[in-house]
């Protein structure tokens, strides 16, 4: 079981402007969603976990070892992390090649690589383009093979970074699908995102950042039952919870089905 | 307090600051202007920065002083000797004034370029009839550094994160060569796109006659600052005729 634990963390970019102050959370095998306001911190916070950027003050434990002592390349085979823009990491002319890169860096052989890579490739439902260049690909299925990209590294913990971003219903479906895939197979899946519909179906914790401080950590639903503190966050809960708000329903609902599910067996009227 | 100042206020500065020394004829004026020019570069708080610049012609003036010491034409009067080289004094002034010419002019200079804001010194070109579409290409290649710096960054960032060594030794960094410079030179060629058609449907290329956003803004600074250089000029010139009808 994968754990990530984080002690009285610190960060800033420059002197004058701290962005994290003082994170303390332990990370766990539950799915979990990161939201917060733009600049809030977020990127920052799973790219410090990355190692890609060194706290101040204070650790991260990954599985109880200190990762102050690990290198960036040897981080890499236990956290994935799927940018925002794919384009900052696409440079095969074939979508294979393209993804076998990571697998290949972290020191599978080619065969095993390969393996790897197909499986990904299938899982984001792109098996039949290997061959094709990533250029002539849209965006959103640039956006795919970055993620497979990751995912064929095969890490216990995989991080996204605004993976909705550029998605129709379709891309979106199926990136509800991969999370739950990885969560199956036992990964941890963390996601950074401002799609407050996608987090109420997808994930069961919630951690809200605010002015590089945690301000709600839980369960998604008590998470966004908390509607003063996510104003206080500039944050609004899923659009199906508004529905209930705004209708004066006691009982809060965060999916769809759920709400329909429950107005079917009682009728509008009597709630 | 500088950096307020109208960009034009500090052309006209470096007119005044060459053209009167040349006028007067005497390298106190030279020296005068460049110690003018000190004094304005402290109070913008960037002498520092001409360090670098003043480093590398010094080296160059150097040379310029121990040749025309040596082999100056009207070389007559010794100066000192070191072992068998003799250097003469004539050759060491007139280095002197070279010196200090060059200096005067990369002080005058330094004013305008350390203490403006690239794209106010654009405008201010635009303003004075340099093509917009010219002022653009410069301004975009001040804009373009920090902004491939940063893309390069983010680059780096994505391959390390899936498992590419970048520090260390020379293999290394060669191989980490072609995923950093592909995407670099991909988003560029995007953004050059994107960037063309934004830039048209604003009507970039219309032949209509362009206003400005910003009108140069003088302020009351700038009439004394102004006042002052062309009074200098004008007393040069005075100077100037004055021996002339001697
Ligand atoms: N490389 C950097 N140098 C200096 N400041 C930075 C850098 N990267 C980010 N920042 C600043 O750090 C703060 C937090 O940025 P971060 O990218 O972590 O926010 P975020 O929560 O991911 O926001 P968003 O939702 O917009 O992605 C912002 O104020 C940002 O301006
Ligand atoms: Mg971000």
């Amino acid at each position: 079981m994968t754990r990530i634990e984080v002690q009285e963390m610190h960060f800033s970019y420059t002197e004058q402007e701290p962005i994290l102050k003082g994170i303390n959370i332990t990370l766990d095998e539950r799915s979990t969603a990161i939201i917060g306001q733009n600049g809030a911190g977020k990127t920052t916070f799973v790219k410090l976990l990355k190692g890609l950027l060194r706290p101040m003050q204070g650790k991260i434990l990954f599985d109880g070892k200190d990762i102050a002592c690990m290198t960036v390349a040897q981080i890499a085979k236990h956290i994935g992390l799927v940018f925002q823009n794919p384009n900052d990491q696409i440079f095969k002319n074939n979508i294979l090649d393209e993804v076998m890169f990571g697998p290949i860096n972290i020191g599978m052989d080619e065969q095993e690589a390969k393996r790897h890579s197909q499986n990904a490739l299938a899982m984001v439902g792109l098996s039949d383009c290997e061959d094709k260049n990533p250029y002539d690909m849209g965006l959103s299925e640039r956006k795919l093979i970055a993620i497979a990209s990751v995912l064929a590294m095969d890490t216990d913990v995989v991080i996204f970074d605004e993976p909705t971003i550029a998605q129709d219903y379709r891309g979106i479906e199926k990136i509800k699908k991969i999370i739950r895939t990885l969560k199956a197979e036992g990964k941890m899946v963390l996601t950074i995102t401002h799609d407050m519909d996608f987090v109420a179906d997808c994930f069961e914790r919630t951690i809200v950042f605010a002015k590089g401080k945690i301000l709600l950590d839980g369960q998604t639903d008590k998470v966004f039952s908390k509607k003063e503190e996510l104003s206080q966050a500039y944050l609004e809960p899923p659009h199906v919870t508004q529905l209930c708000n705004s209708l004066g329903y006691d009982k809060v609902f965060l999916r769809v089905e759920d709400f329909v599910s429950y107005v079917k067996s009682k009728g509008i009227e009597n709630k | 307090m500088i950096h307020k100042l109208d960009p034009n206020s500090k052309i006209i500065y470096i007119f005044v600051a060459n053209i009167a020394p040349a006028l007067i004829g005497a390298r106190m004026a030279t020296a005068s202007f460049i110690l003018i020019s000190i004094v304005i570069l402290t109070i913008g708080k960037v002498l520092h920065k001409t360090a670098p610049m003043l480093e590398f012609s010094g080296l160059i003036l150097l040379t310029v002083a121990i040749i025309q010491g040596i082999f100056h034409q009207g070389n007559t009067t010794v100066a000192f000797a070191l072992g068998s080289v003799v250097f003469y004094k004539e050759g060491l002034m007139f280095a002197l004034g070279i010196a200090l010419n060059v200096i005067n002019i990369l002080m005058s200079f330094s004013i305008l370029v350390l203490t403006t804001k690239p794209s106010d010194m654009v405008e201010t070109f635009v303003h004075m009839g340099l093509s917009p579409r010219l002022g653009y290409v410069m301004s975009s290649v001040f804009q373009i550094i920090p902004q491939m710096t940063k893309t390069m960054a983010t680059i780096t960032d994505a391959q390390r994160s899936r498992g590419m060594e970048t520090e260390g030794k020379l293999k290394t960094r060669i191989k980490a060569f072609f995923p950093l410079i592909s995407p670099v030179v991909m988003n560029s060629l995007i953004s050059t796109k994107e960037r063309a058609i934004a830039l048209e449907v604003r009507g970039f290329g219309s032949k209509q006659k362009k206003t400005f956003l910003n009108d140069l803004q003088k302020t009351r600074y700038d009439d004394i600052f102004r006042f002052v250089l062309i009074l200098i000029l004008i007393l040069s010139i005075f100077w100037r005729v004055l021996i002339w009808l001697k």
